[in-house]
């Protein structure tokens, strides 16, 4: 590792100066394996200042803070770090680990921030897919089923198998995924180092991909209105605009806000005009509902 | 007798206070109602009834998970209220899951307003996070931890002193159509974080793959992993053409997915 390091040392400092890098361009592993049980237990605290302006992104920058504060010994490196951490995430909080592991072996190697940020919004979509599919669907049915059947007939053990079994797999993949990620990380790093601005790139492509795939599944907006002209009925969203796109209410409202944040309206702002609009749209007029 | 029921209600509320945090952090899964009957049972000095009450409303709660960050029906407190009322009524599992479940989806719609207040306190983390102050943003988590145990503890409290019927007849007297309101805006919500990330994200260049992802999902109805896998294909491919002429450079990285 150590003649690997310093092959990579005199690339990285020749950019010291663009503020995307980093002024202490060290790549020294200082990472251990207790650092990253640490972390792992921290991320429980994922979700602990959930919100829907930045959703887990306080409880991500929370729970990799210890790794950060190792890596980036000088300040300015540090708030460089932290300030991109602060940016919107939002993933499944079991299969966060993977997207930590690999994350802090970027962050350890002085990985460009792009890059950085490309690869967490890539994987945080796809992960959290996958972790509602094994965990909502597939591992707590399993042991509900198992409690429950126990607790229908007044056995309290019931509640502690549930428990124990859930556990057991819940835990076991954290901490497994977790060093299985960081040290994928550390390994697939060091051999794309010199394609770094491509895998940004192809990291780009994949998670816009994903972004768009979101906006349609995620993103809840269909309109209830019924047109009376004369004899005839239209109902707004199965008759007009069903027929120009599919979700076209959820990407439009979308690229709204898009437009809005970049006419630097405040993300709270646009949370409570939601609000209002979701709200104004249910109020039972005597025409139907708008939403 | 008075003293009695403040003692029960405050330990059921502490109970509330530390599922509420484990629902969204720590994720042990004591919050569900199958532990909860338990724990409910053993306070109020019944503990088959808790257990039976508990498992009856965990059965309905199974299908009730929050998939893709949309939060169903709050099951902490679903559970909690449930079981206490079942105890403290002798009432029927089948009639505490009436009473428990719209009591639920009022909770649900306050946690979408708390989730909505908390946002103004990411600028202070922003702060933080420029000054890099660390102790500040463990700060700011455990603020998070903190508020989340005194609305559940504050939420449970309430209707198991004054009675879980008073509570039931005030969440119906609320009109339906805020109710309802507040979860329209829930399904709206997450077209405010896209737009955040787009705003980082989005250049020219790869406002095609955004509009691939769209199509993907709007009219083949793909699933999130496999808009994942295409994206990862067209990057793969843009990747190694625009690499190709590289050769040993190249090599290294072969089969490495990301």
């Amino acid at each position: 590792m150590a003649s690997e390091n310093a092959a990579i040392e005199p690339e990285i400092s020749a950019q010291a100066n663009n503020p995307e890098f980093y002024e202490n361009s060290s790549t020294e592993q200082v990472i251990t394996k207790k650092d990253l049980n640490k972390m792992v237990w921290r991320s429980l605290f994922l979700q602990a200042s959930f919100n829907y302006e930045r959703m887990q992104a306080a409880g991500w920058l929370y729970s990799i803070l210890p790794g950060l504060k190792k890596i980036h010994k000088n300040k300015h490196d540090l708030s460089e770090s932290m300030k991109s951490h602060m940016e919107f995430f939002n993933t499944h909080p079991f299969l966060v680990n993977i997207i930590m592991g690999i994350v802090l072996a970027m962050e350890e190697r002085k990985q460009n921030r792009n890059t950085i940020r490309a690869i967490r919004v890539a994987m945080m979509g796809p992960l959290g897919g996958i972790g509602d599919a094994l965990f909502w669907l597939t591992l707590l049915p399993i042991c509900v089923g198992i409690g429950a059947s126990l607790g229908a007939d007044g056995n309290p053990i019931g509640a502690l198998v549930f428990l124990i079994i859930f556990n057991v797999v819940h835990f076991g993949l954290r901490f497994g995924l977790m060093r299985y990620a960081y040290n994928t990380g550390t390994n697939a790093i060091s051999s794309l180092k010199e394609n770094t601005k491509k895998v940004s790139h192809a990291a780009s492509i994949v998670g816009l991909t994903v972004v768009g795939g979101l906006i349609a599944s995620f993103v809840q907006l269909e309109a209830n209105l019924v047109i009376h002209a004369g004899k005839a009925e239209i109902a707004l969203q199965e008759d007009l605009l069903d027929k120009i796109m599919p979700n076209l209410l959820p990407l439009g409202y979308t690229l709204l806000m898009y437009y809005m944040l970049k006419r630097g309206l405040s993300p709270v702002i646009l949370i409570l005009i939601t609000v209002v609009i979701g709200i104004f749209g249910k109020i039972p007029f005597p025409f139907g509902t708008i939403l | 007798m008075d003293q009695e029921i403040f003692l029960q209600a405050l330990l059921i509320a502490i109970w509330a206070g530390i599922a509420g945090i484990d629902l969204f952090n720590g994720l042990f899964h004591i919050h569900r109602p199958i532990v909860t009957g338990v724990i409910v049972g053993l306070i109020l000095g019944d503990l088959p009834t808790g257990v039976m009450t508990g498992a009856a409303i965990e059965l309905v709660w199974a299908g009730m998970v929050p998939l893709a960050g949309a939060q169903p029906p709050n099951v902490v407190i679903g559970g909690i209220i449930g079981t206490a009322f079942a105890i403290l009524t002798g009432q029927e599992p089948q009639v505490a899951i009436g009473v428990a479940v719209p009591f639920a989806v009022a909770v649900q719609a306050c946690i979408t307003l708390m989730f909505t207040a908390f946002s103004p306190v990411m600028h202070k983390a922003d702060k933080y996070a420029e000054e890099a102050n660390t102790k500040g943003i463990d700060k700011i988590n455990y603020l998070g931890i903190l508020t989340l145990f005194v609305f559940y503890f504050v939420v449970a409290f309430l209707p198991i002193y004054f009675g879980a019927d008073a509570a039931k007849n005030v969440v119906e007297s609320l009109p339906a159509w805020i109710i309802a309101g507040l979860g329209t805006a829930g399904g709206m919500m997450a077209a405010i974080g896209f737009a955040m990330l787009l705003k980082i994200m989005l250049k020219k260049q790869y406002i095609a793959y955004f509009i691939v992802g769209f199509i993907l999902v709007t009219y083949l109805q793909m699933p999130i992993i496999a808009v994942a896998l295409i994206g990862l294909a067209i990057a793969m491919y843009d990747f190694y053409k625009t690499t190709g002429g590289q050769g040993a450079a190249m090599r290294g990285a072969r089969g490495r997915g990301i």
